[in-house]
């Protein structure tokens, strides 16, 4: 007897052993990757901040680091009215995304709202719209001298007037444009979200209202904190809607400033890297304050219980809600495309008054003309979907097997794991695109030049987005699920195979469409490493702009938000059947 | 690899002779180099052109250079003017430049980088302007000058000189382009300094313009009628007056601040054929021509083929800028500019 329980501990020890030399591994193989496309970059970058000069031109030396760019920037007042800026804009802007994107996720996954899929469809179609011609867009609507809303105004004789060039315009646009990210974070923890425990909340007596902000909240919280933290991250690195919104009455944020930096002649990349690692510090003290909020709690509710999704009955208050979308989707949705198809389509852009928007010999097809008869634009779309595939799926996998590692197991080290993959959140594509140039050029075997380039330097960038994102789903899976399939005799690769990935399937597919969305759109890290032959749409858009051509940059915005729209469709189309479909299909 | 190259030899040297012996080069094509120099750029069949200028803009070149030469493929990399030099240091430092051509508007910039390019002087090197020229590596391949544009729409009583646009009535109704956006911008802040007078500065920055990045959004602004007039790169609005914009433009008279390029081949180039053909018929007649009617520019070559809509030789004073002065004032000057202005660094 004794002898069976020796021989029996004997093997469980071999066992553990084993899987500990397995688990070592694993997170040593992981390490490695995140050094080469974490690390290492950042590391050049700091070499950058704390020198005067390009690591790869003058080579790589410890003999004159000077903490120099770091005073210089923080005794400017300039850079404190921009940090300031910032964090107003920001922090108004992720208000505005709580709030919209938190209610139209409940509205489209718990209640009764007629024509769901439409509302969900615009909850995130500010998604595809890139900064820069979001703040296009709006400046076209809400500039005060010409903007079109205060030519309706004026035209219906309404004395009012909007300003969008202002730090309110900017943090209404932020609000509207990153209430997506809150929204998808939050419809995919609802939709897993077993109602059993509002249904218990119900018949205690709690009222629909004190339900929802008793129960069902404070149980997405992981979602809704996740969403909020990376919304207000996302609106920290955009350069495209301050640059046009802000730039009329000189209100500087720090990408802004940043820009300037690298653009000035000669250009200030050492001062620039200083600001960028000042950011990271930023950022790095929020995602800080997010591990603290949501340390030491559970949120688990998708257990091993089948449950059918709940639908709230609103009533006559369904015509409300469904009220709310329309007048989000006028607002977010058609005004600025009507803004951007009136710029497509209009010969050029002096509009006296209401006669002349509608006098319809203004319009013409030349912008479509023209920018398909510039050969770089094919190129740059087949590019650009070249690269936003080849990161959704490497990019994909790498967060996979990261957040399973942080969140499903207990191997040493993951701890690790999960900051240096949330460190590239914090940094401004402007400057890590020099720092992604820096630290690769020089490795043999050809990657300079390739698409493969370019699709490193997005996984790297948006790796915290796609973490965070799964994160989510994997904290709502209870281990119960894994434990059952153990100890039914699956392996951890087949329990993965079988139950994690089905029941993470919408989140992992969120996350991959997040991914190609971001590297569709990306444009920091493209400048620096794109060559003649993998030039992408967001490099071809930056060149319109910067060409003063509103007209073309608007046509070729509606050529990729079309674009992007079919992709999104078809990866919506995709990840259709929830968690329990899954589930029955694998079980 | 080695039958690579001798193909691509056997196939430079049979060109060259089938030419010479069947005169398949014209007179006309002599001006863009010596016949063995077309076969050789022919069979190399391509290049890769680095530009800080506007990719639009130059992709009409490059259309314009394949209808004489459609053997050729041009690649292009565009980069705003502090990117592409530190693209261009950095690449060249890892020995991964890819560029043929470099091709930038700030000479302060190139010229520091001149051992980085290879001897190159275009047939016609004798007609160009020694004013325009730092480096017998680096060409004037784009040459363009400063404007004033304005909003015929609203703007009933335009500006006619530099010194209009000091004008009280004028207030918060100009734009301009800031000093620090690359080596055009400072060029123009130079010129009013030296030509216009010390003050010059001060009483435009009274009138309060609204402050640009660069010409093109500015551009884009005054079409909108966001701003009604200010100083603007010819090239920049000509394109838009051309589509039909309600604009006018006019040099003044007082000068028009001239900015050459500085264009050059690598050492490294992997097609200096094709790249020197490249530059070749862009600084040849033909090519000045083509960029002065159909883009807006101007030329450094010292008898003009012709000049831009409105540009009126007899009147308009072109101005260059000592490079000397170009190198040496630019930090200080930039520096009081952007105090004068209340530009935020």
């Amino acid at each position: 007897m004794n002898g069976q329980t020796s021989r029996r501990s004997e093997v469980v020890r071999s066992v553990s052993e084993g899987q500990r030399a397995w688990g070592g591994l694993w997170v040593t193989f992981l390490l490695a990757i995140l050094g080469f496309l974490v690390i290492y970059p950042i590391l050049m970058l700091l070499l950058g901040a704390l020198t005067d000069t390009n690591p790869v031109v003058e080579g790589i030396s410890l003999s004159h680091l000077s903490v120099k760019n770091f005073v210089t920037v923080l005794a400017n007042p300039n850079v404190a009215e921009a940090l300031a800026n910032t964090m107003i804009a920001c922090g108004g802007g992720t208000l505005i995304a709580v709030v919209i994107g938190l209610l139209f996720s409940w509205i489209v996954v718990r209640t009764n709202t007629p024509f769901k899929g439409f509302i969900a469809a615009a909850s995130i179609l500010p998604l595809f719209a890139p900064p820069l011609v979001a703040g296009v867009a709006w400046a076209i609507l809400g500039s005060p001298k010409t903007g079109l809303i205060n030519t309706m105004f004026k035209w219906v004789g309404l004395d009012w007037r909007v300003d969008f060039y202002s730090m309110w315009g900017l943090v209404f646009v932020f609000g509207i444009y990153y209430a997506p990210y809150v929204y998808m974070f939050t419809a995919s923890a609802l939709r897993n979200m077993d109602p059993s425990l509002e249904e218990a909340a119900e018949i205690s007596g709690a009222s629909a209202f004190a339900t929802l902000f008793t129960v069902t909240f404070p149980l997405i919280m992981p979602a809704i904190v996740s969403g909020m933290l990376l919304s207000f991250i996302v609106m920290l690195g955009i350069y495209g809607i301050p640059a046009v919104l802000g730039a009329p009455t000189n209100l500087a944020v720090l990408t802004t400033y940043i820009f300037k930096l690298t653009n000035w002649s000669p250009p200030l990349y050492n001062t620039a890297a200083a600001v960028a690692i000042i950011l990271m510090v930023v950022t790095g003290l929020l995602v800080f304050l997010q591990q603290r909020v949501l340390s030491g709690r559970s949120y688990t509710t998708v257990a091993g219980k089948a449950f059918r999704p709940r639908s709230l009955d609103l009533g006559r208050w369904r015509w409300f809600t469904f009220g709310l979308g329309i007048v989000y989707l006028l607002i977010v949705v058609v005004l600025p495309s009507l803004a951007l198809i009136v710029a497509a389509f209009r010969k050029f852009m002096f509009i006296r008054d209401a006669a002349s928007l509608f006098d319809m010999r203004q319009y013409s097809l030349m912008h479509f003309y023209s920018i398909f008869d510039n050969p770089l634009t094919l190129r740059s779309i087949y590019n650009a979907v070249e690269v936003g595939v080849v990161t959704a799926v490497v990019g994909g996998a790498l967060a996979f097997a990261i957040g399973y590692t942080i969140h499903r197991t207990r191997v040493t080290g993951r701890f690790w794991i999960d900051l240096i993959s949330t460190v590239p959140v914090a940094i401004p594509g402007l400057v890590v695109g020099v720092a992604y140039l820096w630290a690769w050029i020089g490795i043999p075997g050809g990657l300079y030049g390739t698409i493969w380039i370019l699709a490193l330097a997005f996984i790297a960038r948006f790796m915290p987005d796609t973490v965070k994102s799964l994160s989510t789903s994997f904290m709502q899976i209870h281990r119960e699920l894994e434990e059952a399939a153990w100890v039914c005799g699956k392996g951890m690769l087949e329990t993965i195979r079988t139950i994690v990935l089905p029941l993470a399937r919408p989140g992992v597919i969120a996350s991959m469409t997040l991914l190609f969305v971001l590297a569709i759109r990306e444009l920091g890290s493209s400048l620096f490493l794109y060559t003649s032959n993998t030039m992408v749409m967001s490099v071809l858009l930056l060149d319109y702009y910067e060409g003063g051509n509103i007209g073309k940059t608007a046509a070729f915005s509606i050529v990729q938000t079309i674009l992007l729209g079919v992709l999104i469709g078809g990866a919506n189309w995709l990840s259709q059947g929830s968690a329990q479909g899954s589930v029955a299909r694998t079980g | 690899m080695n039958r690579k190259i001798f193909a691509r030899t056997v196939a430079i040297a049979g060109a060259a002779v089938l030419g010479l012996i069947s005169g398949a080069f014209p007179v006309q094509a002599q001006e863009f180099g010596p016949p063995e120099l077309i076969a050789a750029a022919k069979a190399e069949g391509k290049l890769v052109f680095y530009t800080a200028n506007f990719a639009e803009v130059e992709q009409l070149v490059i259309k314009q250079f394949n209808k004489r030469f459609p053997e050729i493929k041009v690649e292009m990399v565009r980069a705003p003017g502090g990117q592409l030099i530190t693209r261009v240091r950095t690449e060249a430092a890892a020995g991964k430049l890819i560029a043929d051509v470099v091709d930038h508007s700030d000479r302060g910039l190139m010229l520091p980088m001149e051992d980085m390019f290879q001897d190159y002087t275009p047939p016609n090197a004798a007609d160009y302007n020694p004013d325009a020229l730092i480096s017998k590596k680096l060409w004037p391949r784009a040459t363009i000058a400063w404007s004033i544009a304005y909003n015929t729409e609203l703007v009933k009583d335009p500006p006619k000189s530099w010194m209009d646009l000091t004008k009280p009535e004028y207030n918060k109704l100009t734009g301009q382009v800031f000093a620090q956006s690359g080596g055009t911008t400072w060029t123009r802040i130079m010129f009013e300094r030296q030509v216009l007078g010390e003050d010059y500065w001060k009483k435009q920055a009274a009138t309060r313009p609204v402050l640009y990045p660069s010409g093109a959004p500015m551009a884009d602004s005054l079409v909108r009628g966001e701003v009604a007039m200010g100083p603007l790169l010819y090239n920049v609005i000509y394109q838009k007056k051309k589509d039909g914009a309600p604009v006018g433009i006019f040099f003044p008279p007082e000068g028009a601040p001239v900015n050459p390029y500085a264009s050059g081949i690598p050492k490294t180039a992997a097609n200096p054929n094709a790249a020197k053909l490249f530059l070749n018929w862009c600084l040849s007649k033909e090519g000045q021509t083509f960029m002065i009617k159909e883009l807006g520019n101007l030329t450094s070559l010292k008898e003009p083929p012709a000049y831009p809509e409105g540009f009126d030789p007899k009147v308009v004073k072109v101005w260059y800028p000592k490079f000397e002065d170009y190198v040496k004032l630019q930090a200080t000057w930039v520096a009081e500019w952007d105090k004068t202005f209340g530009y935020r660094q």
